[in-house]
């Protein structure tokens, strides 16, 4: 027994020395977590994204007599200033100065939103205050509105921050449009039809952003430490001859796999307290792995990734072709698997890749068991029976391919 | 120059075998383009979504389904019962639903899909709001009209994403490609031998990169080639542009690949150390989402990298964003400015005998 523990305690010990692996085994799910929780997890807040906008105000209330232009320039600039001085506002707002020309301004800000410097630029046109008048006094909505002028949203619909700021300025303007209808007269707030939102599943709310993800990183951790950690251990050992020194002593290959893999599943269990401490402590993850099925997943997941990795080093002459190897499976499989993207959507030669890829199982299992899934679309038995498979797979292919010891 | 001719001889001959450096410069992209076009292409298409409908009563019925008719183009499945409707989220047969009882609009969503329920939310609350206008007779007092600036090349957001993975490929490529092969080089105890002929080091190194740097643009023409016939992408590209931005920038991430070739003797610690900084640098350099959605300190952080200015003047050169001259040719001629600096380091630095 003394012997199997010093190998778990040589393992970790090495594993833990290697900068590049405690980068691949510690810093980058941690970087992960952090920079998709900051980025994701805070998308909509108030205080956590801004969007550089222009606002355009061509209309000239005073000559027209009625104020509804001032009121839309008055809603984005109050989107626009630091309430509390804290939160940095929704919209950060370019507007026209008394010595630029009106048309020159919308042109440049065109250009600088067409450059991706402004995520969008909103025209009040002259004449917009009578066209609202005259849209008011319609009759009823099938007839064709009064007036052709229209405020103008400019934005650039393949730039994701163009499109989800210009969707958040259709918002206010619909509001803004609301209450002017509400006070005209020309609709009844008490008549409105209410809307009513109802999460299926997440426990009546939307699922945050840090407990969808938080599994799918531990598990991806338990990943890269399989197929990397593994092979690059094994592998450099053999060739470095570390190995053929173990086997002049009275350890057997079997009581050294003993001592790897114990060690192996430390450094998860390690990897598993890192991530899951940051995620609770840090972006306030509510998610529980307790469960025996999350325990047991959490463990099938790191024994079947630590068999691959044995896969990948009984199939790799040397340690330099194993991690190019792991290299290689590393990005197709974690994003053929749902780990960041539904999958839901590929073509079936990709699907193919996904239903072979063990990841995609243990994934749909792991986020069902800690209740951000509502079901598996694999099916239930399946969950446990292919990383069980790819795990007897490994051992088969590793037990007949695997060279201990470099060839003399 | 005959000398020379030997060595890019000797180096085109050294990557051919080189099957892993052939897979990571020529193939890696393409993976990366191909896997990213099939996975990211309908995320947030609210259009695709499968809106399922349960009428509980048919007060309105008429005026509801035709709201929802006019205001998007989903695929609309409608249901018996509200539990056939939940039981359809929940078996994700359906994105998102509606029950209407005459009272409420009763929406229905999956709360674990949050990477999509924002587009969802956006389209209920469009049906809510003018299926409230229809029933009330009237119509929008403030008619907007959306414009979008963007040229055709720039329809899709994937047209904007696969030149970032270019640029990508250009740093990741550039960085390991010298830092790489000298210390494997030094490694194998080649770079002693060639440095006791009469070759200076300028002259190995200019081989190496007039080797790998055609096989970078080789690889990005290949990429962008399978971009727009396996996804239909448009690009207008400005060749003249694309052919000195890719040298120079190439160039450019070679020399900062200098850095890496200082630091470590090993190459594969070369390719790790190589991977990672590219790997880091890609999450915020706003290739795969965009810079506005990081708070703003990662904004500064953004702007400071190479990789944000060489993915946004890909996107320029390819027709897909504006940019000025003078930013195009700043950025252009600043990775000429990295090569020209750190290349005689490299030559003083690194392509020397190891001490033994």
């Amino acid at each position: 027994m003394k012997d199997i523990l010093h190998i778990a305690r040589a393992h970790i010990t090495t594993a833990l020395r290697e900068r590049i692996t405690l980068f691949w085994f510690v810093v980058f799910p941690v970087f992960l977590l952090t920079i998709l929780s900051l980025i994701f997890g805070k998308v909509g807040n108030e205080g956590e994204i801004s969007f550089e906008i222009s606002l355009i105000n061509q209309e000239d209330s005073a000559s027209s007599g009625f104020a509804f232009s001032d009121v839309i320039a008055g809603a984005f600039h109050e989107m626009s200033t630091t309430v509390d001085g804290a939160l940095e506002p929704l919209f950060s707002l370019h507007t026209l100065d008394d010595a630029t020309d009106s048309d020159q301004f919308l042109e440049s800000e065109l250009t600088a939103l067409r450059r991706g410097r402004r995520a969008a630029v909103l025209l009040i046109p002259a004449g917009l205050n009578q066209a609202v008048v005259a849209n008011l006094l319609q009759p009823d909505a099938s007839t064709a509105l009064a007036d052709p002028v229209r405020l103008q949203l400019f934005m650039s619909d393949s730039n994701a921050a163009s499109t989800y700021a210009s969707q958040i300025i259709q918002q206010v303007l619909t509001e803004i449009d609301r209450r002017i209808l509400v006070e005209m007269g020309r609709f009844d707030d008490n008549q409105a039809i209410a809307s009513e939102t109802h999460w299926i599943g997440g426990e009546g709310e939307e699922t945050s952003y840090v407990d969808f993800v938080l599994p799918g990183i531990i598990l991806m951790g338990f990943f890269v430490n399989g197929l990397f950690g593994v092979p690059g251990t094994i592998l450099f050992n053999r060739d470095r001859k570390v190995l053929r020194r173990y086997w002049v002593t009275p350890l057997s290959v079997a009581r050294y796999l003993v001592g790897f893999g114990l060690g192996h599943l430390t450094l998860c269990a390690v990897q598993f307290v890192l991530l899951y401490s940051l995620g609770v402590f840090v972006f306030g993850a509510a998610i529980r792995f307790a469960s025996p099925a999350s325990i047991g997943l959490l463990i099938l997941a790191a024994t079947t990734f630590m068999a691959f990795g044995f896969l990948i080093a009984s199939l790799a002459k040397t340690a330099n072709g194993g991690m190019a190897t792991a290299n290689i499976l590393n990005m197709p499989m974690m994003f053929l698997s749902g780990l960041f993207f539904p999958t839901s959507g590929l073509p079936v030669f990709m699907m193919v890749i996904v239903y072979l890829n063990p990841v995609s199982y243990l994934l749909e299992g792991l986020r069902h068991s800690v209740g951000v899934q509502n079901s598996t679309l694999m099916p239930a038995l399946t969950i446990l029976l292919v990383p069980i498979g790819w795990i007897l797979l490994s051992s088969l292919v590793t037990s007949r391919r695997l060279k201990w010891d470099v060839e003399r | 120059m005959k000398g020379f001719r030997a060595l890019l001889v000797a180096e085109l001959r050294v990557f051919s075998r080189d099957r892993m450096g052939m897979f990571f410069t020529l193939l890696f992209p393409l993976v990366y383009v191909l896997i990213f076009g099939f996975l990211m292409g309908d995320i947030g298409d609210v259009d695709q979504a499968h809106f399922g409908v349960f009428f509980e009563t048919d007060a309105e019925e008429v005026l509801l389904r035709q709201t929802i008719d006019d205001t998007g183009s989903m695929h609309l499945l409608f249901f018996d019962s509200q539990a056939n409707l939940l039981t359809a989220i929940t078996d994700r047969r359906i994105d998102f639903g509606l029950q209407w009882d005459g009272v409420a609009l009763q929406f229905y969503y999956d709360a674990n899909r949050i990477q999509e329920n924002f587009a969802f939310e956006q389209a209920a609350r469009a049906i809510t709001t003018e299926f409230n206008l229809r029933r009330q007779g009237v119509s929008r007092s403030l008619p907007v009209e959306e414009v979008s600036v963007g040229t055709i090349q720039s329809v899709g957001w994937y047209n904007l994403v696969l030149p970032g993975i270019l640029a990508f490929t250009i740093l990741s490529a550039g960085l390991f490609a010298v830092s790489g092969h000298l210390t494997s080089m030094k490694e194998r105890n080649i770079l002693d031998r060639l440095i006791v002929t009469p070759m200076r080091p300028m002259a190995l190194l200019s081989a190496i990169v007039m080797i790998r740097m055609a096989i970078v643009f080789f690889s990005t023409l290949v990429t962008l080639a399978v971009g727009m016939v396996v996804f239909g992408l448009h690009y207008d590209v400005n060749w003249l542009r694309y052919v000195i931005f890719v040298i120079l920038a190439t160039l450019g991430t070679m020399g900062m690949g200098t850095v890496i070739a200082l630091l470590v003797r090993r190459p594969s610690s070369a390719s790790s150390l190589a991977n990672v900084l590219a790997m880091v640098m890609m999450f915020f350099a706003g290739i795969y989402f965009p810079i506005e959605f990081m708070p703003s300190f990662l904004r500064a952080v953004s702007r400071g990298l190479p990789l944000t200015h060489m993915a946004n003047a890909m996107r320029y050169v390819t027709g897909v964003v504006e940019m000025s001259e003078g930013e195009f040719w700043s950025i252009t001629f600043a990775m000429l400015g990295i090569a020209i600096v750190l290349f005689p380091v490299l030559a003083r630095y690194v392509v020397r005998p190891t001490r033994h």
